[in-house]
């Protein structure tokens, strides 16, 4: 510390006591003041996502000059600067973190369940609703899709904040891309539909179940067509008509293939 | 340290000091960490702030058309200025200009009531609106059904920028009392200058609040 202090002496006085000169003040004032206009003028003119960075960048500028000026950071000695500067370095990994977290949740949630699908159906039409269908629904849109529909179906989950298209809301009766009806609803479930995953991993009932379950929190849903029914691979007038099975997917998720090509001593070691 | 004027003047450093230079610079020191304090302080809000513009930039862009941009720039102005008008008070403190010091102090003092007076306004308009925070929101012209999140932030992110600005006033009646007592002179004027840096890092925050609420939105 004495060594510190000894050094301190010999840089001489004007160094940690230097005055600023009230012309340079009054000129960084002026200069702080004509960048606020730049800040107002450039946010008139549409960049795009480009405004904010902009934005941001004058900004600094202007709190670099109050820093260094006003504060008189420039003059003063570099461990100041240091303490100063590094508060927002902590502030950068902050905000690093957060945004990891938070923004990519989506990523998380969409891992469906381990469960291979099949095809036989135990229900008769399930394209028509029964209560049974919508209270099956209810159970696995609360497991699976809550997290970015929301619980309401608004499309307001915490999971779906990040999406760009939004995930649909469930309650409203338009926005439908494909159509407002079971057999749109069980397509989407089934191909997927942009940042909609692909829910094929679960079986046929319970992605009729769910169609049902999210036709029942929106307004009455359209009339399927014979040309739906047919897309499907669907026979509208046969009882269990295949119930969409030619819509099934041909791949199952990579852990349930090595769970089932596991050679049976394997699996007794687990 | 003893050849210069700093030891001059009358001023007594504390006894666990070398000299008054050091305790100065100690002074200086502990502010700097102070500033460190309230960098993270409002930086927490700063993250709130960048996360659900993130997830919500849509309802940012409707909801900030509804702050009043021409009052938020006045504020600018005044606040800039009022960092000016500090710093010629810490300049004529170093140079012990009694007069000017009280000048200077008087004229921030003003500006500061100015910034005060327009974000009143501001809040009241905005309250007659029933644009108001969370839960308290009953503005109907603006749609999205997450808007009150953006004012929760603008009310909690300019509302304590504001209490930073009453605390700086009533810092700096205490300096002008203190300059009137004939307290400060070139060889001791560490309050001015740290109270100095008080102000700056308020008019600082601002500068980023501004643009990020009223314009970028
Ligand atoms: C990763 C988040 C996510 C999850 C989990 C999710 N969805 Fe979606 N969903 C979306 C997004 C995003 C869209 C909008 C896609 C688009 O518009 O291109 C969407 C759209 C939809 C649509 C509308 C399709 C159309 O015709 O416009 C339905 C129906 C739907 N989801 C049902 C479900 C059901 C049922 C579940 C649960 C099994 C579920 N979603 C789980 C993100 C998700």
């Amino acid at each position: 510390m004495s060594d510190h202090n000894e050094k301190h002496q010999h840089e001489g006085q004007e160094h940690h006591h230097f005055i600023l000169p009230e012309r340079t003040a009054v000129a960084v004032g002026l200069a702080l003041l004509v960048l606020t206009g730049v800040t107002v003028w450039v946010a008139g003119i549409d960049f795009g996502r480009l405004n904010f960075t902009i934005a941001l960048l004058i900004a600094v500028v202007k709190a670099s000059l109050v820093g260094l000026v006003f504060m008189g950071l420039k003059y003063d000695r570099k461990e100041n600067g240091l303490i100063f500067v590094t508060s927002f370095l902590f502030l950068a990994i902050f905000i690093a973190l957060t945004a990891t977290d938070l923004l990519f949740r989506g990523d998380v949630y969409v891992k469906g369940p381990l469960v291979a699908a099949s095809g036989k159906s135990q229900f008769k039409k399930p394209w028509i609703s029964t209560t049974e269908l919508v209270a099956k629904g209810k159970t696995l849109y609360e497991q699976q899709c809550v997290a970015c529909h929301g619980a309401q179906g608004r499309g307001d989950g915490p999971a779906g904040a990040g999406l760009n298209p939004k995930p649909r809301n469930l309650t409203a009766a338009e926005g439908w891309k494909n159509g407002h009806k079971a057999t749109g609803i069980f397509k989407t479930l089934t191909q997927g539909l942009n940042q909609m995953p692909v829910f094929s991993s679960l079986s046929t009932d319970d992605r009729w179940s769910l169609t049902q379950y999210v036709l029942s929190m929106g307004p009455a849903a359209e009339k399927d067509t014979a040309a739906d029914f047919a897309a499907l691979k669907i026979d509208p007038t046969k009882d269990d008509g295949g119930a969409g099975a030619g819509e099934e997917s041909k791949s199952i998720p990579v852990e349930v293939a090595i769970d089932l090509l596991a050679v049976p001593e394997q699996k007794a070691q687990r | 340290m003893s050849s210069t004027h700093i030891t001059t003047g009358g001023y007594q450093h504390a006894h666990h000091y070398k000299s008054a230079g050091d305790e100065f610079e100690a002074s200086k020191q502990g502010m700097w960490l102070f500033m460190v304090t309230e960098v993270l302080m409002f930086g927490g809000l700063f993250v709130a702030y960048t996360m659900f513009r993130a997830m919500y930039p849509e309802m940012f862009h409707e909801a900030s058309k509804h702050l009043a941009v021409n009052l938020g720039l006045t504020n600018t102005i005044i606040l800039i200025t009022s960092s000016l008008t500090m710093v010629l008070a810490v300049i004529a403190s170093q140079k012990g200009q009694k007069g000017r010091i009280l000048l200077h102090l008087g004229l921030t003092f003003l500006l500061s009531c100015g910034f005060l007076v327009v974000k009143y306004f501001e809040y009241s308009g905005k309250i007659h609106h029933g644009i108001l925070p969370g839960g308290l929101f009953t503005n109907t012209e603006i749609t999205h059904p997450k808007a009150p999140l953006f004012f929760s932030l603008y009310y909690v992110m300019t509302g304590i920028h504001a209490f930073h600005v009453i605390v700086g006033m009533g810092l700096m009646v205490w300096l002008a009392v203190r300059t009137m007592r004939n307290e400060f002179s070139p060889a001791f004027y560490t309050p001015v200058e740290l109270v100095g840096f008080y102000w700056h890092f308020v008019d600082m925050v601002w500068i980023f609040l501004f643009p990020l609420m009223y314009l970028v939105g």
